[in-house]
Formats: structure tokens, C-alpha cells, sequence
């Protein structure tokens, strides 16, 4: 005690560390237990407030959700809203949508839906060149030849991501109204029918979409010979561009 | 003390550091896995540097330990389960201040203190050693912060083990220096009694659990979560997808996979770790995120995904297919330098392994065909651009479900699969 007593008298009246022999007298295996302590109590308070804030974030999320992509069928530059609206009309009224009998429209029934014209509605199609192609038959002819055949498989092979088949069937206006309004729909079934044969177990009638138009509605000009067609390189005329049907899958969400 | 020789007071130094060390890996594991209790996407450390920043890219050997089925215990009960840093977070706290004691407490410690801390110093080197070979053999990846565990025990151990034989050694030198003079009374009985190591190893378990317990008593009610995310729409067109070959079938579930996402491979491997994988019936639909074939991406996420679902899809249904999707997963690395070489390395690799006429039906209209079907499926189930994919029955399970909360989901869902 003396000797402790006269440590704590310095020279400056006070002692330098005057816990020091106190803390010496403190068990290391009591200052062991209290760090270990404190660590374990420390760690496990951070892992509750950890957990507790988790459940914070995730019952009051600071930020939105961020987006993600939804799997969906293919729409491109060309599904214009006019396009689309020809195209949901003729799902509608050709039955596609709604589970209907009917399959294919009248020409009537194209100008009355589409109220658009001839030149404005072959227009919407021309960004299909490069998808779609033309099947050109012979005159008064609804049988589809071995090249006819050929680029219909092609095209339809080639579906992408595009949900909907068109068919669009013409006639040239040789022959009477009525007889080129019948052709055209016979050509568009005979395309139906090949895709029914190459395709059998596929659920056509939820895919394809025909359109026949006879003569007297959105005739192909001279121009269209341009586009694939199942006669490349033979000659081509407004009369012959015009027996065909034009058949593409269309890249639209409709 | 001669050069060779370490004194019991350094050993504990060392063993200190390596124990803080230690504590300090598996705080960072702790605070990685915890954050993913919120089920959002978050940043996972990797680093032997504590502190370094979260790793940015989106797959690093961290994440597949942490999203893998080793990383935490009872994880059918648990959202998540409870991550095994936890018991490391804990122990290393007790081993830091046991080494603390050693090291103030010298030869006037309990001689207990050295044998214990020794023997003690196992659990956390077996549980490296154990976790180590797991991650060699099952995960095929070493985690950084895992492996700062590893050399942490290890040398938690070896500094253990090394500042026992001191402590005995100078023991035995300050018995033999030690004169008793004759007609002494004798000592007073030591208090110093191996009873002491079973209050320690209480003090051990109870520093190991009592994180842990916390953890598991604060966790959200994740339940009512399950079912948010979604339902097939009915009737689907389900033409073109494969039925996978598995033991014993109890459950429908339709995965979209793509072979070459580490994500599906990761997801695959805990179905299979689970013992999950074998209990479901499997519908695959091959979901690419390869723009050669996959009309929902501007650019390839996984270059030759496209090739692989074709080739995945000419297995057939049954066993092949699943030999092939397999196959996929384990070269992936491989398989996409290929696919980067061009189409016909990829096919060249798939027909040395499975043959020219596999080889030939990839690169054939039908598998184009089929593969188009199961894209439109994906697109007609409106399912997230993102693989893998998982409906039980007609519900979709969330993503964060498939990782981390896998089993807890079976375990609420389809508890039949655990069985």
C-alpha cells in the first residue's frame, strides 16, 4: 500500500496512470469474457438490425421495382397503328379473334373494315417485301405449282416471332366479278389447305388470316413484280402479279 | 528461447489475428447474405481485401456460393435458411477473445486454456476443411471470402496448435525450475480444474448459436410472397416442349432454360443438390437469350444459346435430353468461346460429343421449328426475358424463390417433393 501510495506522489503532485495498478489487478480471464462478450453482442445486435432493415426493404421498398422485359410476339417498325388496324379488323372479322366458324372475309366486307383505299392498303403491305412473297398462279387456276409450294414452306418456316399468317388472294380482272371473287377465295384455301398438309399438327386456324379480294379491290400495280414471287425471272404483268395470293407472317402485336 | 522456438504469448497474437480475420470474412458473408432477405438484387463482396467494394459484375464465385445449397442450414424451415457464416461470425468472436486471454494471461492461465483452445480450434478447420471440398466438388469455384475463412481457421488452428506444445513446454520448464523448500506448507488447492473447458465450450456454443438464433427470430414472413408472381395463362399452347427424364416425378413443373446462362447452370445444380431435381416431372422449354433465333433481345446475352436448345432439343424427350442439357452446363465456358468462333466450331464440338446425326438435327428445319414453338410459348406465358424460368403446376415461382429461397418455397408449396 506504501509503496503504491508513494508511486501515485510525483514530482506534478498527480499520478500518470493511477488506474494502472487497478487494471492489473483485473483478470485476464474476466477482460477475455467481457471482450468476447461484447464481440458476440455486438455481432448478434448488427445481425438483428441487419435482418430487421432487410424486412424494412422489403415490406417499404425504397425504389420501384425495375422493369423487366416481358416475353412477348415480335412487333417491328412496320406495325404501324393503320397497319394494325387493318390487321386487327381483318382477325376480327375473318375469325381468329373469338373462336368463330368463319374463316375469310368478303371483298365487301374489306372496304367496309379497312375504309381505306385501294393504293393506301397495298401500301401498309410494302414493308413486308422482304418477309413475305408472292404465289402466283395461273389463269383461272387455283392449284398451286411446285414452286408455288416450294416458297410457301419457305415462308412459313420462317416464322419468327410473328404470331399471325396472312393470306392475301387476288384475281385479275379478266373474267366477271363474281367468278374472280370465288377464284380468289379458292386460291387463298388452296394455300390454307398446303399449310394444313406441311404443317398438320400446327393450330392453323389460330394463325393464318385469309383475305381473298377478287378484282375489284387494292389490284397490284406492274410494281409488285419486283417483290419474291414463286415465278422468278419468267414474266410478269398486272394481269399476273394479280393471280396470286400474297402470303407472309406479320411481325405485329395484334 | 532459441529461434525455433515461439512462445505461447506470440502463438495467441497470431491466433488473434487470425481470428479477427475470420470474423471479419464472415461478417462480410453474414452482411452479403443478409441484404438478399429483402429479395432484391444486390452486389456481392469478393475480395480478400476486407472492406474492398462490392463485386459489379453480375455472376463472381461469392454469388454462387451464397445463392448455392451449401450455404446455409435448414433452409426448408427459413427463407434463405441460416447462413453458416453466422456460426463463423460467432465462433470467431469467442476465438478472438479466448486468444485475447491466452495471450494477456501467459503461464498464469488455466493450463487448460492452451488444450482447449487447440482442440476447440478444430471446429472451425473441419468445418473449412468440409466447406473446401464442397466448393471443389460440387461448386467447382472458390469464393473469396470463403477462402479468407479457410486460411483464417487454418491458421487459427496451426497457432492453436503450435501455442499448446509452448504453453506445455514452458510449463514443464518452470516445474522443473521451481524449488519447494523443505517443511512448506503445502500449496492451496488449485481452482484450476478441467471442468473449466466444458464452461468454455458452453461460452463457444453459445457465441455460435446466439447470431444465428437472432437471425432466424427476426426473419419476415415470407409465405404470402410465394404466390405473387404470377400463374400460367390457361389454355396454353404447350406444343414443342421436351419431358425430362427424372426418378421419381411427384410434382408438374415447366422450366424455361437457356444451356449456356451460368444462371440455369447454378439453378440446376441446386435442383440437383437439393435432391429436388429427381422428385419433379419435368417439362423443359429451351428459353435462348441468343438473338440468332430469339426475336425478344436486340443482341446475344449468350452467343450459340440458339445452337445448344437445338441440340438439347434433338436429345428428344426422355434421358438424352438431359444428357445433352447437362453436357451444356458443365462446358459452357467452352461452348461459348466456340459459338464466338462461328456456328461451325459449336457443331464440330457437339458432334465429336454426341455424334454427327445429333450434330445434323441441329442444324435441321424441324429443331428450328420446335425451338420457334417454345419461344412462342415463353411469349404466349408472358414470362420475364430472363432464364431460368420455373412454374410449379401453373404457378410461377419468383425468381428470388428459385436461388436462395428454393427449398423454403418447396417446402410451402410442394412440400410432397421434399419427402
Amino acid at each position: 500500500m506504501n509503496q503504491r501510495r508513494h508511486q501515485a506522489q510525483t514530482p506534478f503532485g498527480i499520478d500518470a496512470d493511477p488506474y494502472r495498478d487497478r487494471r492489473r489487478r483485473v483478470p485476464p480471464a474476466v477482460i477475455g469474457a467481457g471482450v468476447g462478450l461484447a464481440l458476440v453482442l455486438c455481432a448478434t445486435a448488427t445481425v438483428g438490425s441487419l435482418v430487421r432493415g432487410a424486412k424494412e426493404r422489403l415490406e417499404h421498398p425504397s425504389a420501384p421495382a425495375e422493369k423487366v422485359a416481358i416475353a412477348d410476339d415480335a412487333e417491328v417498325a412496320y406495325c404501324t397503328p393503320e397497319f394494325k388496324q387493318v390487321l386487327q379488323r381483318v382477325l376480327n372479322a375473318c375469325g381468329l379473334v373469338g373462336g368463330e366458324q368463319r374463316r375469310g372475309c368478303q371483298p365487301a366486307d374489306v372496304k367496309t373494315f379497312a375504309s381505306i383505299n385501294d393504293a393506301d392498303f397495298n401500301a401498309l403491305f410494302t414493308p413486308l417485301k422482304g418477309r413475305g412473297a408472292v404465289v402466283l398462279f395461273d389463269e383461272n387456276s387455283d392449284a398451286l405449282d411446285d414452286g408455288a409450294k416450294k416458297l410457301l414452306e419457305e415462308r412459313w418456316a420462317d416464322r419468327k416471332g410473328a404470331r399471325y399468317f396472312f393470306v392475301v388472294a387476288r384475281a385479275s380482272r379478266d373474267g366477271t366479278t363474281e367468278g374472280n371473287r370465288a377464284l380468289s377465295h379458292k386460291r387463298a384455301n388452296s394455300v390454307q389447305f398446303h399449310l394444313h398438309e406441311i404443317a398438320p399438327d400446327d393450330d392453323l386456324d389460330k394463325e393464318v388470316g385469309l383475305l381473298w379480294l377478287g378484282s375489284e379491290f387494292a389490284q397490284l400495280p406492274s410494281a409488285y413484280c419486283d417483290w419474291p414471287n414463286s415465278r422468278a425471272g419468267k414474266r410478269c404483268t398486272p394481269e399476273f402479279i394479280n393471280r396470286s395470293a400474297f402470303v407472309s407472317w406479320v411481325d405485329c402485336r395484334l | 528461447m532459441g529461434m525455433g522456438r515461439i512462445s505461447p504469448k506470440r502463438a495467441a497474437v497470431v491466433a488473434l489475428v487470425a481470428s479477427s480475420l475470420g470474423l471479419v470474412f464472415a461478417a462480410y458473408s453474414t452482411y452479403d447474405y443478409a441484404v438478399q432477405l429483402d429479395r432484391q438484387v444486390h452486389a456481392v463482396h469478393c475480395s480478400f481485401i476486407p472492406g474492398a467494394p462490392a463485386a459489379a459484375d453480375g455472376d463472381n464465385p461469392c454469388k454462387t456460393a451464397l445463392f448455392s445449397a451449401y450455404s446455409a442450414l435448414f433452409r426448408a424451415t427459413y427463407w434463405g435458411g441460416v447462413p453458416i457464416s453466422l456460426f463463423a461470425l460467432g465462433a470467431f468472436c469467442f476465438f478472438a477473445a479466448f486468444a485475447l486471454y491466452l495471450a494477456m494471461s501467459g503461464s498464469r492461465g488455466s493450463r487448460w486454456g492452451w488444450p482447449f483452445f487447440a482442440a476447440a480450434s478444430l471446429l472451425p478447420l473441419a468445418a473449412s476443411v468440409g466447406m473446401f471440398f464442397v466448393s471443389v466438388t460440387h461448386l467447382h469455384t472458390l469464393c473469396k471470402l470463403c477462402v479468407g475463412i479457410y486460411v483464417s481457421s487454418i491458421a487459427l488452428a496451426a497457432s492453436a496448435f503450435v501455442g499448446a506444445r509452448a504453453d506445455k513446454r514452458e510449463r514443464e520448464d518452470l516445474a522443473t525450475a521451481a524449488t519447494v523448500p523443505v517443511g512448506a506448507p503445502p500449496a492451496p488447492a488449485s481452482r484450476d480444474s478441467p471442468a473449466l473447458a466444458v464452461l468454455w465450450t458452453a461460452g463457444l456454443g453459445v457465441a455460435a448459436l446466439l447470431p444465428a438464433l437472432v437471425y432466424a427470430s427476426a426473419l419476415p414472413d415470407y409465405g404470402p410472397l410465394l404466390v405473387k408472381c404470377g400463374k400460367l395463362p390457361a389454355p396454353l399452347d404447350r406444343r414443342g416442349v421436351l419431358k425430362i427424364a427424372t426418378e421419381k416425378p411427384v410434382k408438374p413443373v415447366l422450366l424455361f432454360e437457356d444451356p449456356l446462362c451460368p444462371s440455369c447452370k447454378a439453378f440446376h445444380a441446386r435442383l440437383l443438390d437439393e435432391g429436388i431435381y429427381d422428385r419433379l416431372d419435368v417439362t423443359l422449354a429451351l428459353f435462348p437469350l441468343d438473338s440468332e433465333c430469339n426475336w425478344m433481345l436486340d443482341r446475344a446475352l449468350h452467343p450459340g444459346a440458339c445452337v445448344m436448345s437445338r441440340a438439347v432439343i434433338c436429345g428428344g424427350n426422355g434421358t438424352k435430353a438431359r444428357q445433352v442439357l447437362e453436357w451444356s452446363y458443365d462446358n459452357q465456358e467452352e461452348l461459348e468461346a466456340l459459338a464466338k468462333q462461328g456456328e461451325k466450331a459449336l457443331l464440330g464440338k457437339i458432334g465429336e460429343r454426341w455424334g454427327s446425326d445429333l450434330a445434323a438435327c441441329v442444324s435441321s428445319k424441324a429443331a428450328a421449328a420446335q425451338l420457334n414453338q417454345e419461344l412462342h410459348l415463353a411469349a404466349n406465358a408472358h414470362i420475364p426475358v430472363s432464364t431460368p424460368q420455373m412454374f410449379l403446376g401453373e404457378q410461377r415461382i419468383c425468381d428470388e424463390d428459385t436461388d436462395l429461397g428454393l427449398k423454403y418455397t418447396m417446402a410451402q408449396l410442394a412440400p410432397e417433393v421434399l419427402r
